[in-house]
């Protein structure tokens, strides 16, 4: 395999708030390859974006990195001015958001704010910057580009507002694309055609794309690597087959079994998580999951635990691991 | 399972919103079926279909333009005032959102008790006990009676608005997205609460949302709406095997299955275009102009398809039905 383009190691951001310390991202690290598609998945506040933002350094006040190391291509992107960063991001790394609306500027035209993402970078000029952006459109299938590249964003669809994020976020050719809930405000069959175009881009441009989701469908559909966060730590990580096929961590586990299945015709109780996810101001001791958890043993409430191999390429942060607690123990459905 | 007596009959609902300069919003235009006793029909489409138009309806929290609406045999749309009020109370809601419907400034236990003393049910230390009770049936602890809604997270505000729906021992229950708000380690907790609640209390539910894995899930029956039109009605199994209308068939491959090998097989659907605007919808059949088998122009952009069976107890509005091919 490749070197990573992007190395992700041992990031901690938090926000000073007043009610104290919000520990939001607490030494995530990973590793992104060239035009792979790497899911993070969790539920809200699991640090998730946040861990996104960071790595574009866009965490905003009261929020700070306070440790690690972002290599992008070798380059710690958190030693950089902010002449630089500015420079890096929307040209080697794009990012596009959830609400494509409140993205876009209400009284530009469509295509002026296409152009204005090259701009930023490159010495183009007008008459180029508007084929291009007209060529762009027309990648992201928007039909009859040449004639909407005038118009504003209000004449558009949500499903094609965010095809205009995506052809600004590639108008670069940037080698990593981050994507947080891109298709979570948007309808099902239109989330299935920006699932297909993210899916098209990335097998023609050789993007690599962070999918970032609640979603684990939209990760099933997507992604060949996946991470699963809880509490601002990453739980388990490995490739989307064995993440989905043989969870080892308790929480992957019993998300994948909390979800109803289009699939499946049986109305059995859902298994559910008791409980709520922690507080990141006082986070439980020991492993952040044992509160909801059902295998935890008595070293769970002392040492959170490391992840730690447990499969090929896969990694989870236990000290029970799945295939270990389910010898023991008939799992319980719950209330 | 459900016995076959309808408790509610829509018959022919239509609801337009005015539009201004003379042009309405057609939101539900035209609309036939039944609920059952004892079932829970699940009401799903996309964005802006109609679906929880036509649940506000059957609450007759907007009045129908026309169109009757029986529940157990009598015409709501034909009643008002006290007459109205008292068949009402049968008829609860459960809503999408838990912040905005419950009012921040009274407490867990007024909130829930406020059903009760709108209909002068119960008093004093009487009503004190059921809200306890009913705290405890929705799994929160009777002694919150006193705290605010600002105190409980999302899936507890949830079990409110429940608890709430449940005071007046209702017979039939609109919940509108009731999940679609929570987070996904919460979504199952209140599905799990919702589905024990209706084979306790005998609840027949009319379960309005846009995610067709947690409708088919909870629902017994699935109505499928498009343009402020019911487009199929079956069995929630016999829906998912055997889709005969176009647009059940795309909305069923768009649905991400969290299984990278099955979501490796299948293929989505796609559909051309937009979903047009309820103002001015098209001719024939509304969804001729995004359908993949639609003979346009011909009968689909000219005839407007009944909903018509198709097979035992399924029915779906299209000319070429059989033409729909089964579901991966």
């Amino acid at each position: 395999m490749a070197a990573p383009i992007l190395q992700v190691k041992d990031l901690k951001t938090q926000f000073f708030t007043d009610d104290g310390v919000v520990k939001a991202v607490n030494g995530v690290s990973f590793d992104l390859y060239p035009g792979e598609t790497l899911g993070i998945v969790g539920e809200s506040g699991c640090g998730k974006s946040v861990t996104a933002l960071s790595i574009l350094r866009l965490v905003q006040e009261p929020g700070r990195i306070v440790n690690g190391q972002i290599l992008f291509k070798g380059d710690d992107l958190l030693e950089l001015s902010n002449e630089e960063m500015r420079e890096l991001r929307g040209k080697d790394i794009a990012m596009i958001f959830q609400d494509p609306l409140s993205s876009l500027n209400p009284v530009l035209k469509v295509g002026f704010q296409v152009e204005e993402a090259m701009f930023a970078h490159d010495r183009v000029n007008k008459k180029n910057a508007l084929s291009r952006a007209i060529e762009l459109l027309k990648q992201v299938r928007i039909p009859a580009a040449s004639s909407r590249v005038k118009d504003y964003p209000h004449q558009f669809s949500g499903g094609m507002r965010q095809r205009v994020m995506i052809a600004m976020g590639l108008a670069n050719k940037p080698s990593i694309l981050i994507a947080d809930e891109p298709t979570t405000a948007l309808d099902v069959t239109v989330q299935a055609q920006i699932l297909e175009l993210l899916r098209d881009l990335n097998r023609d441009t050789r993007t690599a794309i962070i999918m970032i989701t609640h979603n684990m469908g939209v990760v099933a559909g997507l992604c060949q690597r996946v991470i699963v966060m809880y509490a601002g730590q990453i739980v388990e990580e490995g490739p989307v087959h064995q993440i989905f096929h043989n969870p080892q961590h308790p929480y992957t586990w019993s998300l994948l079994r909390s979800i109803p299945r289009l699939d499946s015709d049986r109305h059995d109780r859902l298994l559910s998580i008791e409980g709520l996810p922690p507080d990141l101001i006082s986070p439980p001791r020991g492993c952040k999951f044992n509160p909801r958890c059902q295998f935890r043993i008595d070293r769970c409430l002392r040492e959170d635990p490391p992840l730690l191999d447990v499969g090929p390429d896969q990694r989870a942060a236990c000290w029970v691991t799945m295939d270990r607690a389910l010898k023991h123990k008939e799992p319980a459905v719950g209330g | 399972m459900a016995d076959r007596v309808p408790l509610v009959r829509v018959e022919n609902a239509v609801k337009y919103f005015p539009a201004g300069l003379g042009a309405s919003v057609k939101a539900v235009d035209g609309v036939s079926f039944e609920i059952y006793t004892g079932e829970t029909l699940g009401l799903v489409g996309e964005s802006g279909c109609g679906k929880s138009t036509l649940g506000r309806l059957i609450t007759q929290l907007h009045p129908a333009t026309s169109g009757n609406i029986f529940f157990e045999g009598i015409d709501l749309t034909k009643l008002s005032g006290e007459k109205l009020r008292q068949h009402r109370r049968q008829l609860q809601m459960i809503f999408q959102d838990p912040y905005s419907s419950l009012n921040p400034r009274m407490t867990v236990g007024d909130i829930i008790a406020e059903p009760l003393e709108n209909f002068g049910m119960l008093r004093g230390k009487a009503k004190d006990k059921r809200v306890q009770e009913l705290l405890k049936v929705v799994g929160l602890n009777p002694y919150f009676n006193n705290r605010y809604p600002h105190e409980f997270s999302g899936g507890q505000r949830q079990r409110i608005g429940i608890a709430r729906a449940l005071a007046l021992r209702p017979k039939l229950i609109v919940c509108d997205e009731p999940i679609s708000a929570l987070d996904v380690s919460i979504q199952a907790q209140i599905l799990n609460l919702m589905q024990d609640l209706r084979n306790e209390f005998n609840l027949t539910y009319l379960f309005v949302a846009h995610d067709l894995s947690v409708v088919r899930h909870i629902s017994d029956r699935v109505a499928v709406m498009y343009l402020g039109k019911i487009v199929e009605i079956a069995d929630s199994v016999e829906i998912y095997r055997n889709p005969r209308h176009p647009y059940t068939k795309a909305l069923l491959s768009s649905i991400p299955i969290p299984d990278p090998d099955i979501q490796a097989q299948r293929r989505v659907v796609s559909l051309a275009g937009e979903i047009p605007s309820p103002v001015n919808p098209p001719s024939g059949c509304r969804f001729h102009t995004r359908c993949p088998i639609a003979r346009a122009p011909g009968i689909c952009s000219e005839t407007e398809p009944p909903l018509e069976e198709k097979g035992r107890e399924h029915r779906a509005a299209c000319h070429f039905s059989a033409e729909v091919p089964a579901a991966v």
